[in-house]
């Protein structure tokens, strides 16, 4: 209850900086980029991976927004336009660095690699080892098109067909694409467990350790 | 046993068919009744599971408080902005910038904003010298230091030529205090340059750099407050 | 004033005349100087969580927190060239806001002269803005949703505090003990300390000065602490549960904490020194970061 209240008097306050900011009020901008400024720069750096692309991204993002804001009538929420706009900014970023995005190719499910399963012969759970460092580092380190679509689906919430959209592609693809990403993930993140064969965690030595 | 091991059946085939499915949501009723009977096919969809629940729960990331400066200060070139009748009502209104920008910040989008309205030459990048004419948009682009840091650079330049020019009238002690800063400030962009040369996808000395400059425009911001009889 | 005036009285029945003349002297002239240091005392009537802002050039800033719906400033300023404004907002009725403001009426005062120490007993909940170019701040005992302190050259010194604290300086050492909430400290040569906090989130940053941190971490709480060329040393006690990322490209890195290593990912960083590890069940993530200082692990 409290929380719908709360965001009943959130959305009035943003369209009426919406309203503001397209009279030109410096004020409204400044508030806007406040309120969105963390989805953005996180959805931004969680596809490119990289600190500092993933600020140019949020400054060019805001900028083509606020440029454009003029032109926004209401028909959606404005923090789905400005979240459509950012993915579009970076998918575009994306293509210019030539950098492989979803194949337009169907599913060929023969090449698909064999699902490891050396990880069941005991108790240990990747539950508990799914730390925000280390999924990030994971996320950071796969591969663009699969990075794309596990950050728009898992993270950011968009469903197949609308990735599909975005992506020039189609729905078997993106679910595909979202499965496998998922594997890899999951491969990156038991991979470094540690040297981990008995199932007991390795501990450093208690004497002070340099490195 | 095969090369992934613990004897895998025809079940745990199918199940590994499914499995997409399933966790897309779709009917695959299969794989949960396999899984409680296999023990390596249940830990597949644990992990997916906590794996999929760790996305959902990371936490948002925060930009470097100059992203708004560059956005700002390229909406105030276009133009973007409308009138404003009192600057010091509008100040104060700033209630953003109470907390997380100091006002020697804002003391820095200004001197950034009167830099981008009257043209100036931006070194282009890849270029030493000489200096060539750029669009102001162009040169605010980015921040990415190894394609274009003539903008923060520039900035910090003729923040501190203007420091230098004034430091005379500032109280010994307030003088000696920003001189310190500046010279630990100025030492790690030299390293952190230094290591960048020689390890361009150094990302750490990368992060520091720009966060020296960054720092570096604060202080001799806050320092020109002071001549400023603020 | 009257104690000392009984005091010295007593003094001149026992002091030859000539000694007395001097003593006399002595005590106008300390009398004088005392003129000099006037101290105001004021109270305000407040709504809840007002918001109180400072800003001054030298002296002390003190601000506790009390039970009262008031605020109860002193200040006092060395020379008559030094005014303190004070604002409050609404004019009539309990204050939503009320500023401080030192004014130095003579631009060629300096040092010590421009002076002004403050002392301010303030709400819980109030929000506080407080800046003091070359004076100390210290805060105790105190809740706010929000609270900045700003300081080029002056120490600060936070106690007991709960809630948002962002504090700022550029050489001033910075030291906050027992905080709750959320704590940001930054600072460019001054030294950072925090001891014993219980926050869910804490940011500290200095560019040649040291971090101490002594405490455990509090379970999901998120700690990042960055300095450039200082050293950095964490003591936290065998209990502490965390999962460690810590990284530095030129220094060194010393763990005394037995944890779980974990093998980091090839890294762009060939030259940077890292360890990815978790004590017991790492409930806090903690991210530590130097370039070219030594950061130390140890059980306290």
């Amino acid at each position: 209850m409290s929380q719908q209240k709360r965001a009943a008097p959130k959305a009035a306050s943003e369209t009426q900086l919406v309203a503001r900011a397209q009279q030109g009020e410096e004020e409204a901008f400044a508030a806007l980029f406040e309120m969105h400024k963390r989805r953005v720069y996180s959805l931004c750096l969680r596809m490119t991976g990289n600190t500092a692309e993933a600020e140019d991204l949020t400054q060019e993002a805001f900028l083509q927004l606020f440029r454009k804001i003029s032109t926004f009538r209401g028909e959606s929420a404005f923090s789905t336009w400005l979240h459509r706009l950012a993915v579009n900014v970076v998918l575009m970023h994306l293509r210019k660095k030539g950098l492989q995005q979803i194949s337009l190719d169907e599913v060929d499910s023969s090449q698909d690699e064999p699902v490891k399963r050396d990880y069941g012969d005991n108790d240990r759970r990747l539950m508990g080892s799914v730390d925000r460092i280390s999924l990030s580092q994971a996320i950071a380190d796969l591969p663009p098109g699969y990075r794309t679509v596990f950050v728009l689906h898992d993270i950011e919430g968009y469903e197949h067909n609308e990735i599909a959209e975005i992506m020039n592609c189609s729905v078997g693809n993106s679910k595909s694409q979202l499965h496998k990403a998922r594997m890899k993930l999951r491969d990156w993140l038991r991979q470094n467990e540690g040297l981990m064969t008995s199932g007991e965690p390795v501990i450093s030595d208690q004497a002070p350790s340099e490195r | 046993m095969n090369e992934t091991g613990h004897g895998r059946t025809a079940a745990c085939y199918r199940f590994e068919q499914e499995l997409q499915a399933y966790m897309e949501g779709e009917d695959a009723a299969f794989v949960p009744a396999h899984a409680r009977e296999c023990a390596f096919c249940r830990v597949i969809v644990e992990d997916l599971e906590a794996l999929r629940a760790a996305a959902l729960a990371l936490p948002l990331e925060e930009p470097s408080p100059l992203v708004w400066s560059f956005v700002r200060a390229q909406l105030l070139d276009d133009g973007t902005f409308a009138e404003r009748a009192n600057f010091g009502a509008w100040f104060r209104q700033l209630g953003w910038l109470h907390r997380p920008l100091p006002v020697a910040t804002f003391a820095c989008l200004v001197v950034l904003g009167c830099l981008l309205t009257v043209p100036r030459n931006y070194p282009k990048p890849g270029n030493t010298s000489p200096i060539s004419t750029l669009p102001a948009r162009s040169a605010i682009r980015s921040m990415a230091f190894m394609r274009d840091s003539a903008t923060l650079v520039q900035v910090v330049r003729e923040l501190e030529a203007t420091f230098r020019a004034r430091e005379g009238s500032l109280a010994p002690d307030l003088k000696a205090t920003y001189e310190n800063s500046l010279i630990s400030l100025d030492a790690s962009i030299r390293e952190c340059s230094d290591s960048l040369e020689r390890e361009p996808d150094n990302s750490l000395a990368h992060e520091y750099l720009l966060a020296a400059y960054s720092q570096k425009a604060e202080v001799l911001s806050s320092a020109l407050e002071f001549d400023e009889g603020r | 004033m009257a104690d000392c005036r009984e005091q010295i009285t007593k003094k001149r029945r026992a002091i030859p005349y000539g000694q007395g003349l001097v003593l006399y002297l002595l005590v106008l002239s300390g009398s004088l100087v005392a003129a000099d240091n006037s101290r105001v005392e004021k109270t305000f009537e407040t709504s809840p969580n007002p918001r109180v802002t400072v800003a001054n050039a030298r002296g002390q800033i003190l601000v506790r927190g009390w039970d009262k719906a008031q605020v109860h400033a002193v200040y006092s300023v060395v020379s008559s060239h030094v005014e303190v404004d004070t604002e409050v907002i609404p004019s009539n009725g309990p204050a939503d806001k009320i500023h401080f403001a030192t004014h130095l009426l003579d631009p060629l005062l300096s040092g010590r002269d421009q002076t002004a120490d403050y002392s301010l007993d303030v709400p819980m909940g109030t929000n506080l803005e407080i800046r003091n170019t070359q004076g100390s701040v210290r805060i105790e005992k105190l809740q706010a949703d929000d609270t900045t302190v700003e300081s080029v050259g002056g120490a600060i010194l936070v106690s007991d505090f709960t809630g948002h604290l962002f504090l700022r300086s550029v050489g001033g050492n910075i030291d906050v003990i027992r905080p709750s909430g959320r704590v940001e400290a930054y600072s460019i040569t001054g030294d950072l300390h925090f001891v014993s906090p219980t926050t869910s989130k804490l940011r500290g940053s200095t560019t040649s000065g040291r971090i101490l941190f002594e405490g455990d971490f509090s379970d999901g709480g998120d700690y990042s602490l960055s300095e450039y060329s200082g050293d950095m040393e964490i003591l936290c006690p065998p209990s502490a549960s965390f999962e460690l990322f810590a990284k530095t490209d030129r220094g060194k890195l010393q763990n005394e904490m037995p944890m779980t290593i974990r093998r980091q990912a090839a890294s762009p960083m060939s030259s940077a020194n890292s360890l990815f590890g978790t004590h017991l069940t790492g409930k806090a993530t903690v991210n530590l970061r130097s370039f070219s200082g030594t950061i130390r692990i140890r059980q306290r």
